[in-house]
């Protein structure tokens, strides 16, 4: 149970997290100390907390481990990918209908035999991402329809517990190979790169290319300055060249996206605390301890499972919307199975069953990861990059053995000494 | 061979296949260097001709390049008065074949085969001289050879197939009619060929061609159309039948190492109730002890010491089992019952384990197999069962009975089902369960050892082998087997393995699954069936059911 005064306390942490993260990092950012490359990175290692928050709902709460929450975080990154490869750099080829083939996913494009370039065309599924507002309904709404439709069979038939912790790892591998293949049309191990704005105006109000084209003349038709290449008129050549949309190499953009992520991580956690906080909540738990009793009171079990599964996949997804922008490229890399297991560990080490956990997890596994796998000479030893796999496997070995949970239990201890709350209360059960 | 260094094509090419009838093996690689342009005359000081090998030059500090020269046949230095002869290179004359004769060259390497005394290398000449360019020479030689009842039978066999494939393949003018073809390719429809299936496209549009030249009535056409259909579907059925029996057979090698992966986990899963993610990475340790024993023997294809695949066996075994007795006692033993924890615990120790192997080894090294497991056993005509799979399949055979005797036959095997079905009890009348699992877990990681070592025979050697390829596999086995009855684990392997091979290389509609969407489709399955079977084939009963 979650006693009133812990609340009181983490409202106050809360507070001072809002004011360090909308305040005190874009000030260090504007005074110089931060470089746009450290906002940019803790920006990214904010969507990997989301998709913490989103595990530790399931894991922490409901008991349930999920091996493949980055399938549903690439989901959500490919709609975005897709949406910014639409939108990318003067490269690629106009096909036949008009819609641009962007460079990516042109080099690589599944040719049928005798199908000679000129044949190609844009992916019927790829076009419904042109729109932003879409792209982004669509990068939530995809990982929630599979995620649902996976429980909907996984939990009704009773998969629980490791069994379940295996099958979502074998669907993990298996929709990596997928996405790994050319003629899914996803650009293959390649991936989806080379973007170069994001938010053009044509992106919330059109939905083809062809509009966009036709808007934007006929609305800066008498605006000469954008006849660029000062043939008399404005037209299709210049909007190909126009700076419409926001650059997403720009300082400034990059801040708004480290401040929008700040914001969905702030909103996702409030959501995963509310959820917690209510009587839903309290089902979930009983789910973790002991779950043949719920049963026994007429509760069904599976529905909820279902539930708290789709909102960490729609966590999943956020995270990967938004974490395009910033990486500048998405590829079934991100999809390994390693990658599900890392936010296991980020779940772990930060503290199971407790929110805010999970992001410190995310935040400090990663940030040690970004000064590990670097070379550091110390004289008479160098730490090569080589050996981060071993220091996160000895790691994780540790915390799970010695630290069940996490850092956060430290954290906590040292806010004990002078609140004496009752003790760490959601305390989860193996 | 001193005729080569003439400079007239009729002599150089009679003087060739003079040579190509000799029969002399160390010609194959001589014909090479000659194709290549690295064999030089090099004439004495009295005018006479001397061929020699030279493969690259040497440059001094005024740069006049020098050749180092070879002996043509052996490859070994030339000697004259004490040292290697290297002449300027200005002395050598370049005596090259031209493009006309450089293919007789290469196809004379083949005929060479022919007279080889080695059966592989004459085997694999008879069959190439099936196959485009033709030598005129090499009929007379295969109708010999498929009429000598002192040849192997299958050089008989090859050697008619390949003549009947040289009438087929003959030129719309030569000698042969139309018909001689058509009735070649009967008797290659006969034989069953495959070798013919590839040719008869292109056959059948040039006859046509030849046909409406000549003029011949379209019934005459229409005969031979048919009599081509005929035959195509006829060796298209035999390469049904072949296909499908290989499927079927690298499903059941497929399906022996998932079983021999699987068995081990499910045994500390059913026994400890712990999962053990580093099982993959027994696996690797297994591989590489293999590749080590390989090493200690000096094993290599140019210097094959076959015995030290048989000792690396027990090698393999008893590395990984003490490697997995450490996992137990350092990280194990604390996870007892807590599946979920064990997974993760034991990832991170995979993990290690693959970073420490890969430090030390690098990324691929190289297990080269035993002599004996080249080749096959050809039970039916094209039907081969590959030594090594057939070793795989027999090894797994063999882990699989040894590990019901010890389950079913030993004390130490009644303990451990006392340990499983009643943990307390078992402690309460004596049992040193501790002693129990320790000893069950070893035994787990050994078996998983022996997988590993028995993938070196078919498969690569990585430091994630067992992590990408294996680990999920087998786990989907034992998810489907249940961990109830170890049967179920056999049963679920062959099953899994057959499925996946089976189902890869079929074709819907123009659309081959191949392995990526083979994984999906079985995934699926698997679902479907979870939803039937919850707890897998064999599913625990009673009170033990409801533990995990």
């Amino acid at each position: 149970m979650i006693e009133e005064t812990k609340l009181i306390q983490s409202k106050k942490i809360f507070l001072s997290l809002c004011i360090l993260g909308f305040v005190i990092v874009p000030a260090l950012y504007l005074g110089g100390i931060l470089s746009i490359g450290d906002i940019n990175m803790l920006g990214r290692f904010m969507t990997f907390a989301i998709v913490a928050l989103g595990l530790d709902l399931l894991w922490g709460y409901v008991g349930i481990l999920s091996l493949c929450q980055f399938t549903f975080f690439c989901l959500g990154a490919y709609a975005m990918g897709i949406h910014l490869a639409h939108h990318g750099g003067p490269e690629g080829i106009i096909d036949a209908e008009g819609w641009k083939i962007p460079a990516c996913l042109f080099v690589v494009y599944p040719y049928e035999v005798g199908e000679s370039s000129g044949d190609a065309l844009v992916p019927g599924f790829w076009k419904p991402f042109w729109n932003l507002p879409f792209t982004i309904i669509l990068g939530l709404l995809i990982p929630a329809v599979a995620s649902f439709i996976l429980g909907y069979f996984v939990f009704r038939s009773r998969v629980r517990g490791v069994y379940f912790a295996i099958l979502t790892q074998a669907i993990a591998v298996a929709a990596w190979l997928v996405f790994c293949r050319n003629d899914v049309k996803l650009c293959g191990t390649n991936g989806l790169t080379r973007f170069d704005i994001i938010a053009p105006q044509g992106s919330f109000l059109t939905l083809n290319p062809v509009d966009a084209t036709e808007d934007w003349i006929e609305s800066n038709k008498d605006n000469l300055d954008l006849d660029l290449n000062k043939d008399g008129w404005v037209d299709q050549l210049d909007y190909a060249v126009a700076d419409v949309g926001y650059s997403l190499s720009s300082p400034e953009v990059q801040l708004s996206l480290y401040i929008i992520t700040l914001f969905c991580l702030f909103g996702s956690y409030l959501l995963c605390r509310w959820i917690v906080n209510s009587r839903l909540g309290r089902v979930l738990v009983a789910i973790r301890d002991d779950e043949p009793t719920l049963n026994f009171f007429g509760y069904k079990p599976y529905t909820f499972k279902i539930f708290a599964f789709c909102i960490a996949a729609v966590l999943a997804g956020l995270a990967g919307l938004l974490y395009v922008p910033q990486m500048k490229i998405v590829t079934p890399s991100n999809m390994e199975a390693v990658r599900s297991v890392l936010v296991v560990v980020w779940v772990a080490v930060g503290g199971r069953g407790s929110l805010g956990g999970a992001i410190l997890g995310a935040l400090s596994v990663n940030l040690i990861y970004n000064f590990l796998t670097s070379e550091h000479d110390y004289g008479f030893f160098t730490w090569s990059p080589d050996y981060w796999p071993i220091f996160l496997g000895i790691m994780f070995v540790l915390v799970v053995l010695f630290l069940p949970n996490g850092l956060i239990e430290l954290v906590d201890k040292l806010f004990k000494k002078k609140t004496k709350t009752t003790g760490q209360s959601e305390k989860p059960t193996p | 061979m001193q005729n080569l260094a003439s400079g007239d094509d009729k002599i150089i090419r009679k003087a060739i296949q003079e040579l190509a009838m000799s029969g002399d093996s160390r010609l194959e690689s001589f014909f090479e260097f000659y194709r290549q342009g690295s064999i030089y005359n090099w004439p004495t000081e009295s005018g006479e001709v001397r061929i020699v090998l030279n493969q690259e030059t040497t440059m001094d500090d005024d740069f006049n390049e020098f050749a180092p020269l070879l002996h043509p046949l052996t490859q070994e230095p030339l000697i004259i008065s004490g040292k290697q002869a290297k002449p300027d290179l200005m002395e050598l004359e370049d005596i090259s074949p031209g493009r006309k004769l450089r293919s007789l060259v290469n196809s004379s390497k083949f005929l060479l085969r022919l007279f080889s005394p080695d059966f592989e290398t004459r085997l694999s000449g008879v069959k190439k001289c099936g196959d485009p360019p033709f030598l005129p020479d090499a009929i007379s030689i295969l109708e010999e050879f498929a009429r000598d009842s002192d040849q192997n039978e299958k050089i008989q066999f090859t050697a008619q197939e390949s003549i009947e494939l040289m009438i087929l393949g003959s030129a719309v003018d030569s000698k042969k009619t139309p018909l001689d073809r058509i009735t070649a390719l009967q008797k290659l429809g006969e034989l069953n060929s495959l070798r013919a299936l590839a040719r008869i496209d292109s056959f059948e549009t040039e006859i046509t061609k030849a046909i409406t030249k000549t003029d011949l009535p379209t019934a005459k056409l229409k005969e031979y159309k048919s009599s081509i259909a005929s035959v195509r579907k006829k060796i298209e059925g035999h390469k049904n039948k072949v296909e499908w029996s290989g499927n079927l057979f690298r499903g059941l090698s497929y399906g022996s190492v998932l079983i021999l992966m699987a068995l081990g986990l499910a045994i500390t899963f059913g026994l400890m109730g712990v999962i053990n993610m580093a099982h993959g990475e027994l696996m690797m340790i297994g591989a590489y002890t293999t590749y080590e024993v390989q090493l200690m023997f000096g094993h290599s294809p140019g210097n094959p010491v076959d015995h030290y695949y048989l000792f690396a066996l027990p090698m393999a075994f008893c590395t990984a089992a003490i490697v997995g007795l450490i996992i137990e006692a350092l990280v194990v033993r604390h996870l007892y019952n807590r599946p979920l924890e064990s997974l993760l615990a034991t990832w991170g120790v995979g993990l290690f384990l693959i970073q420490v192997i890969r430090i030390i080894y690098g990324d691929n090294i190289g297990v080269n197999s035993p002599t004996w497991a080249r080749g096959g056993f050809e039970i039916s005509q094209d039907i081969v069962l590959p030594y090594a799979r057939l070793y795989l399949l027999g090894l797994s055979i063999l882990c699989v009975c040894f590990i019901y005797f010890v389950i079913r036959k030993t004390r130490f095997g009644m303990l451990i089902r006392a340990t499983m079905q009643n943990r307390d009890m078992a402690n309460s009348l004596g049992v040193k369960t501790r002693k129990i699992d320790r000893l069950t877990f070893a035994l787990g990681s050994g078996i998983a050892g022996v997988a590993g070592y028995g993938w070196t025979i078919i498969g690569g050697v990585t430091p994630d082998m067992g992590q990408t390829n294996f680990i999920v596999d087998s786990f989907l086995v034992v998810v489907t087997g249940g961990v109830g009855e170890l049967i179920g684990v056999i049963y679920s392997g062959l099953g899994i393995g057959m499925i996946t091979k089976l189902i890869e290389p079929m074709d819907i509609g123009g659309f081959t699954i191949g392995p990526v969407w083979g994984k999906v489709i079985l995934l699926a399955l698997i679902v479907a069936f979870i939803q039937y079977r919850p707890s897998g084939l064999f599913a625990p009963k009673g009170r033990l059911a409801d533990k995990k």
